[in-house]
């Protein structure tokens, strides 16, 4: 039992470290302008699709695909926002909701479309990076090398995006942006500037958490994207909408959380679990974990 | 007993003291302007009587009940009504039906009542029209009662307001910076109407900054810097007050 | 009854059941997100409840069709009541994601119970619902959204959308509306999804997914958010055309999530914004007394806001 549960505990890092990947991406952009990026769980799928594509058809090294589907989805995520968010700016925030649920929908049934409704395999683990191996750790758990590359690249790229939002220019005039957008666009910011870059980020990221599900779990599929990205999202307000270092824990927590309820039997009930979470999380605690109050303007 | 009572009222949000421990009382009948710098706190003192924001201290009273806690819909019911800083009207429901709005709180058919359509419930529809049209008549609004809201020039949006407030038939009036952006014509017109208000009968309690209009309008003045009151009394009093005129001009080297 | 019925060629009989079905559920959800501004992610949520009540009261307790349809619209509403009072009184977006994570949750439920038929679904639905009832129905909810619309309950539910504290400023007890009015909507998508369930006679949890609901919202969406006419044109012309063209589920969804950034890109307030029964029989009056001038147009104020 013990072991078994060190087991899930194990496997809901792993799950969770590619949740708060793409929760980051909810959280940059919610940050920013407010908008609940609902395409983005197709991003992430498309960032799966590509990292296949690359591997199979063009036959590109692991390395190179991986990097390939994050400049893809890079540049699809900013064209997104150009075509479908930016007009909206100045609507309401129902209509930019609207169009961004407009464009989750459009994509995944595009990748219907294009890859057919029949889940995609990857090429089996040690053809396209090693061999899979199991570690033993205390007490009968387990860990395995695929399960190490998924958490160490999704810290790394974390780690990353830290330092680049602490440190850089552009760093910083993103959470400028994010704490006050007009004033930030006063004071010289070029604001359509930013919201590209955070857009261009996130995307990349969600890309990076598509090719390692898609590694991990071995499969990619059109609609994947529509759980993963409410549960990554569900990980975002967790752990507070907007705060990057509440996105990562927040997905983590969630991680774990499913992998808790498989451990204890309840799998056929992991989503509605992970929605339960969410929703008590918004009625207790709306600006999540590590948010802060907003004051109601008059 | 004064209509309006505020005693040692104070709100703080996180750090910043926007209100800080204000008494101030209204008499029935009378226009009491509030004024003071931007970032006084005036209009919190209105946000407060009208309970969208709770006080962290201090009691509000009016006619003998405590304010604090009860929600807007409740303070409107007992006969507060309201404009606001920044206009805010229903921008896409035609004038007329901003006006029916706000009487809302002296009419009760209900979700059933609507569904069927009883003769009680047409009778009601057709008072709230004639209700609605006298307030719009008041503010020489009646011509312009099918077009929406928002196609109404700034200085109709803000006699449309006040329209939308005197339909609850308030006892008491919270006007919010009712000049703002009006020029000379328009802010005379708005002084005939605001004094023929009060003839009605009723009490005015507004916050200004054109202190022309305060001057020539108010019974009563009071004044607010930095969430303190620092005077209160006639119009003419406070002109002189030196408090008042360091706060307005900025304090002397000494 | 039955005066419609027979009257046409079958397919196009249950082409205009289907229409008349979703002008229903589609009313209801204009009354939430188009004319109080609540987006509801989770209707086709409370359209399954009503299926499924409806279809276990006449399968399982040989229960009259008018009483089936009446405990899917109150179980429906119940639901709306329960998840609504919570809800409510979070923020647009937020609100949005907790109504899709109930439709999901209650999706995932229904897979996992066997008394429903778990995945199977529920099969041998009594084939009751006809154009004629049908139409009865969609008369009574149009007529009583027109009358909500005209009310000042009507009134305060769009004085909510526009600006909620102004709303309650004026005497409006925004968090009682809201819940009136969704648990309304729901009565009213209950009474669509037993209508439903009784025509396609077998029901499975995914066909009452995020998909359906969306859907939905598109016909509202289309036909002018808050503008009952307009919901009627949605839904008519988007359950028709694919039906008629007979496109493949792909292609209509992609259309679908295609038509939705383009209306709010372009035509925000959809084919009719602002236009209600009203607006249009006063325009047909001026058209009737030449001696008046048409001095506004209606059906061009709701554009561009």
């Amino acid at each position: 039992m013990l072991s078994n549960l060190l087991v899930q505990l194990i496997n809901g890092i792993a799950l969770g470290s590619t949740y708060a990947l793409i929760a980051l991406g909810y959280t940059m952009v919610y940050g920013i302008i407010l908008l609940i990026n609902f395409a983005h769980g197709e991003i992430f799928m498309a960032g799966a699709f590509v990292g296949l594509m690359l591997v199979t058809v063009f036959k590109v090294h692991i390395i190179f695909a991986f990097l390939g589907a994050m400049l893809f989805c890079m540049i699809m995520g900013v064209i997104i926002e150009k075509i479908a968010y930016k007009p909206l700016r100045r609507s309401t925030r129902l209509a930019a909701l609207i169009s961004a649920i407009g464009v989750s929908i459009f994509l995944s049934n595009l990748a219907n479309l294009v890859f057919g409704a029949k889940p995609t395999t990857f090429p089996p683990t040690e053809e396209i990076l090693f061999k899979i191996q199991t570690y033993e750790l205390i007490a009968g758990a387990q860990i395995t090398n695929l399960q190490i590359l998924t958490i160490v690249t999704s810290a790394v790229l974390m780690v990353c995006l830290q330092y680049f939002i602490k440190k850089s220019r552009i760093g910083k005039a993103m959470r400028a942006t994010s704490q006050d957008y007009d004033t930030a666009a006063l004071m010289g910011v070029n604001v359509n500037r930013i919201i590209s870059y955070t857009f261009a980020i996130g995307s990349s990221l969600a890309a990076a958490g598509g090719v390692l599900v898609g590694i991990y779990f071995g499969v990619v599929k059109y609609n994947m994207g529509f759980m993963v990205g409410l549960k990554a999202f569900t990980a975002a307000v967790l752990g507070g909408i907007g705060s990057i270092p509440g996105a990562m824990f927040g997905g983590l927590l969630l991680g774990i959380g499913e992998m808790l309820a498989v451990a204890l039997g309840l799998s056929s009930y992991r989503d509605a679990i992970a929605f339960g979470i969410l929703i008590l999380v918004l009625l207790i605690k709306p600006t999540g974990l590590f948010g802060t109050q907003i004051q109601k303007k008059v | 007993m004064p209509l309006l009572e505020l005693n040692e009222v104070t709100i703080r949000f996180g750090g910043l003291i926007a209100v800080d421990s204000v008494d101030l009382v209204i008499e029935k009948g009378e226009i009491l302007s509030l004024i003071g710098p931007n970032g006084a706190g005036k209009s919190t003192v209105f946000n407060l009587v009208t309970g969208i924001y709770p006080p962290t201290a201090g009691t509000i009273t009016y006619k003998e009940q405590r304010l604090n806690g009860k929600k807007s819909y409740h303070i409107n019911r007992l006969g507060i009504a309201r404009t606001f800083q920044n206009i805010r009207l229903f921008p896409e429901l035609p004038v007329l039906d901003n006006v029916k709005v706000g009487r809302h709180c002296r009419s009760k058919a209900s979700v059933f009542g609507a569904l069927l359509r009883t003769p009680a419930v047409k009778a009601e529809e057709k008072a709230i029209e004639q209700k609605a049209l006298e307030c719009l008549e008041l503010m020489g609004l009646d011509h312009k009662k099918d077009e929406a809201a928002k196609n109404l020039p700034y200085g109709e949006q803000r006699r449309l307001e006040i329209a939308r407030a005197m339909a609850s038939d308030p006892e008491l009036l919270l006007l919010d910076e009712p000049a703002a952006g009006m020029n000379s014509t328009e802010k005379k017109v708005l002084v005939e109407k605001i004094t023929s208000i009060r003839d009605m009968g009723l009490t005015v309690f507004l916050v200004e900054h054109d202190m022309k209009f305060v001057m020539g309008i108010s019974d009563r003045v009071a004044v607010l810097d930095y969430g303190r009151k620092i005077a209160d009394g006639s119009p003419t009093e406070v002109q002189k007050n030196p408090d008042v005129i360091a706060a307005y001009l900025g304090k002397e080297v000494v | 009854m039955g005066l419609l019925d027979g009257l046409l060629p079958a397919y196009y009989e249950s082409i205009l059941i289907t229409v008349g079905i979703y002008i229903i559920l589609a009313l209801g959800l204009n009354l939430i997100t188009g004319v109080t501004g609540q987006l509801n992610l989770g209707h086709a949520a409370y359209m399954c409840i009503g299926a499924y009540t409806s279809a276990i009261m006449s399968m399982h307790y040989g229960m009259p069709f008018i009483v089936a349809i009446l405990a899917g619209g109150l179980l429906a509403a119940a639901f709306g009541v329960v998840i609504g009072y919570p809800t409510l009184r979070l923020t647009g977006d937020y609100l949005a994601i907790c109504t899709l994570g109930f439709g999901e949750i209650l999706k995932s439920v229904l897979y996992n119970v066997p008394a429903v038929g778990g995945a199977m679904g529920l099969a041998g639905i009594p084939p009751k619902t006809t154009l004629t009832i049908v139409f009865i129905v969609m008369i009574i909810v149009i007529i009583s959204m027109v009358r909500v619309e005209s009310s000042r309950f009507g009134r305060a539910l769009v004085a909510i959308r526009e600006d909620e504290i102004a709303a309650e400023c004026n005497g409006i007890n925004a968090t009682k509306y809201k819940l009136q009015m969704f648990s309304l909507g729901c009565f009213i998508a209950g009474i669509g999804g037993a209508l439903w369930a009784h025509k396609i006679m077998v029901l499975q949890p995914r066909d009452f997914g995020f998909l359906k609901s969306i859907e939905i919202l598109n016909m509202v969406v289309l036909g002018g958010l808050g503008s009952i006419p307009g919901t009627i044109l949605g839904a008519t012309v988007l359950t028709s055309i694919p039906e008629i063209l007979r496109f493949s589920s792909e292609y209509r969804m992609l259309l679908y999530g295609a038509l939705l950034v383009a209306m709010m890109i372009f035509r925000p307030h959809g084919l009719m914004g602002g236009v209600s029964f009203n607006s249009i029989a006063k325009r047909g009056m001026r058209w009737l007394k030449p001696g008046d001038k048409p001095d506004d147009k209606p059906g061009q104020k709701g554009m561009g806001g």
